[in-house]
């Protein structure tokens, strides 16, 4: 290169440097003018949104102006059906249709249950499914945290001052339609959680690794959900189409295997651990994840990352118990008692309940198909009928085996006709049972509201219902320890299907093991007792 | 001659090292005692801060901690453990008042542990008080036995009846995991 062309060079970048500079200059710092929320859009600023409105379903009205199809997606969904039809079986499931181990069945009782299905106004079977204005868009897009639906309410959300629980001298505040509909925003935590979280009536009732302390969790708790770290909010993992939730426990699958999913591909099931993780995530010292990989052909991740469930201070259902529902207190009047750290332990209205926490989970094959008892169900009364029963067995492809929450009861059952019985539970009419406290009359008005018959007894059989555990995943330090399964009666014991080192023997290989230590001792002894009886040697003289 | 000397001081040897492998294998289960307890953690705390309120002898629950606290605060998992602490100032009066013995206040409040294990048990961990009691002469021993005759009715529990409520102390939330300072006896 000549003098003249490393000149021109220098020249040319001082140029450059100088116009970087400049432009530099004339961009305007926007740093403090960014709008304080994520979305595209400033929904304060809408004036569709900026009047005062009366119900939900004009707060939806107002919403379909612009997202003119959400509603007609919603409808497509579970959240608005309840209804899921088994591809295999052609069974309808759904909170429609089954009958769960907790506040039994949604028949007859829709104006409670409804408090939870994202739409307003489901009162009973004549509800209108395709009205759009009926599709509550707040109760999963509120950001302001004020929105709120009680029972009885037929999923209208509180519109007049309202006393809850009756009687309790509590009261509720109506919601600001208006100030919700301005602040809505993706679904957080909070959103899902206002259902998912309290569910069967009551924080921590249901799921057992979903409940409230998962609002604002510390990474102890769940590594992705830890709001001082990662923060997931739940559609970070039930990635949401067209309002499609995906990860239903109706459709789970119970393994995926390949590598992880880059994001922004579509996924069949982007709610699983190896949509991110893929199948072999153990990555430290080479034969130490290699073990553990291998372990992944025969467990869910869960098994091993979920410890124990229900980690905190909410604690989670064991047992609901309803035969000891209608039972008064000494005065004839009906009693609730609290456990030791105040939830509910028996209520006349619904019996006996246990809770506990940090529990550890039940464990069994599962292949993503669960069948369910539903109404009408033949049963036999002299076993503990599964409300639902996760399917899979050993070596079955896509089958692993999971950690469970097993919730176990009593429930009301034909003795006659041998099924379980619709019961109507919610209400303030004269056959509702928590009204009344009068089972005949409330399997009455339950089973005419199914349109099933009933012998017209009524008994009490023993329930359970299997809940499969994914969320309150712990650190991976605190993994389960290879030894609480790798022993006589550890966490696996009774598992099918799996050689477990340090549980199952093999009678030849360890004959021959003991046989080859034993020549190899007796070998050692006569080469000893050879050396001892035989005189040394002594040494050679030279000469 | 040698011989039997000689023997005789490898026997009193053996006997020393075997003395003492044994003792410091039972040390651990002499100077603490575990049991299972048929409730859940909560409950079998409240039970046992129910009978402590209710044992006289001055008596007070001084506090209640939660030594997972501070690991779960770090990110780490552990199963939950609760120390219950009790004071009883008839107690604790004389074992204070007295120079020789006061480093004891090392051992003051009484603890109670309930804790979890892997297992899925619940467990009620003590301290053997008599024991510790017998090794600080004849007024130590004798007050620690008075602490474990009512240590022992703390433990007592009736499941006919209903779980009373967890005493949560209002006030002293500490550091580790501590929430102690209610109507204290030492």
């Amino acid at each position: 290169m000549t003098l003249r062309q490393l000149l021109a060079a220098g020249m040319l970048c001082a140029a450059a440097l100088v116009q970087t500079a400049v432009l530099a200059a004339d961009i305007p710092s926007l740093g403090d003018k960014l709008p304080p929320h994520k979305s595209t859009a400033d929904h304060s600023k809408f004036k569709e949104l900026d009047k005062v409105f009366k119900t939900g379903p004009e707060v939806t009205k107002a919403c379909l102006a612009c997202h003119n199809d959400a509603a007609k997606q919603v409808q497509h969904t579970k959240h608005w059906t309840w209804e899921v039809i088994d591809p295999k079986t052609g069974q309808k499931l759904g909170k429609k249709n089954i009958i769960n181990n907790f506040c039994t069945s949604t028949v007859s009782n829709e104006k409670d249950c409804m408090a939870c299905h994202a739409g307003y106004g489901w009162e009973d079977k004549t509800f209108d499914f395709s009205k759009e204005e009926s599709v509550d868009c707040l109760v999963c897009h509120d950001s302001t945290g004020t929105y709120r639906k009680l029972p009885g309410d037929a999923g209208h959300p509180i519109y007049v001052r309202k006393e809850f629980p009756a009687g309790s001298g509590k009261f509720v505040e109506p919601v600001d339609l208006q100030k919700v509909a301005q602040g809505v925003a993706m679904p957080t935590r909070t959103n899902c959680g206002t259902c998912h979280f309290f569910g069967a009536g009551g924080d921590g009732t249901k799921h057992g690794d979903l409940d409230s302390s998962l609002r604002n969790p510390p990474k102890f708790l769940d590594v992705h959900m830890d709001a001082k770290g990662l923060n997931f909010s739940c559609v970070n993992c039930h990635k949401t189409s067209q309002h499609q939730v995906a990860g239903s426990r109706y459709e789970l699958a119970a393994s995926r295997t390949g590598k992880p999913q880059p994001q922004g591909k579509v996924d069949d099931n982007p709610a699983s651990c190896q949509s991110c993780h893929g199948d072999k995530p153990h990555k430290e010292s080479l034969l130490h994840a290699e073990r553990l990989n291998t372990h992944t052909d025969t467990l869910a991740c869960q098994t091993c990352h979920i410890p124990e469930y229900s980690r905190g201070s909410v604690g989670t259902e064991k047992v609901w118990d309803w035969s000891t529902a209608t039972k008064m207190g000494p005065d004839g009047k009906p009693v609730l008692k609290k456990d030791s750290i105040g939830r509910r332990a028996f209520d006349s209205k619904k019996g006996d309940f246990v809770w506990d926490s940090y529990l550890k989970p039940e464990y069994r094959w599962f292949n993503g198909k669960v069948a369910f008892t539903t109404r009408g169900d033949k049963i036999d009364p002299t076993k503990t009928v599964e409300i639902n029963h996760p399917e899979g067995k050993p070596n079955e492809p896509g089958a692993r085996i999971w950690p469970f929450k097993v919730h176990r009861g009593k429930q009301a059952y034909d003795p006659e006709l041998k099924n379980l019985l619709v019961v109507h539970t919610a209400g303030e009419d004269h056959t509702a049972l928590w009204h009344n406290f009068d089972w005949p009359k409330a399997i009455t008005t339950g089973m005419e509201t199914a349109g099933l018959p009933w012998s017209g007894k009524y008994d009490f059989v023993s329930t359970e219902m299997s809940w499969p555990i994914a969320h309150m995943v712990a650190p991976k330090g605190d993994a389960v320890p290879c030894a609480q399964c790798h022993q006589a009666e550890g966490r696996l014991a009774g598992i099918d299907g799996i050689w477990l080192p340090g549980v199952h023997k093999n009678e030849l290989i360890d004959t021959v093991g003991w046989l080859a230590a034993a020549l190899a001792l007796i070998g050692t002894l006569i080469h000893g007792i050879v050396r001892l009886c035989v005189p040394c040697r002594k040494p050679r003289s030279k000469a | 001659m040698l011989k039997i000397i000689t023997g005789t001081i490898v026997g009193l040897v053996l006997g020393a090292l075997i003395a003492l492998g044994v003792a410091s294998q039972m040390a651990g289960s002499m100077m603490f005692q575990e049991r299972v307890s048929p409730f859940t953690v909560e409950e079998t705390v409240a039970r046992i801060q129910q009978n402590i309120l209710a044992a006289g002898n001055g008596w007070a629950l001084f506090g209640l901690r939660y030594p997972a606290r501070p690991v779960e605060a770090e990110g780490g998992n552990v199963l939950p453990v609760m120390l219950i602490e009790a004071c009883s100032v008839k107690y604790s009066g004389p074992i204070l008042k007295d120079d020789k013995v006061r480093f004891l206040s090392l051992l003051m409040p009484c603890k109670i542990a309930v804790y979890k294990k892997s297992d899925g048990k619940v467990y009620i961990g003590i301290m053997n008080a008599g024991l510790i009691g017998k090794l600080f002469g004849s007024m130590v021993g004798e007050t620690m036995a008075d602490v474990v005759r009512d240590q022992e009715k703390f433990l007592v529990m009736d499941p006919t009846k209903p779980a009373p409520p967890m005493v949560i102390p209002k006030v002293g939330e500490g550091g580790g995991g501590g929430a102690g300072g209610s109507a204290g006896g030492c």
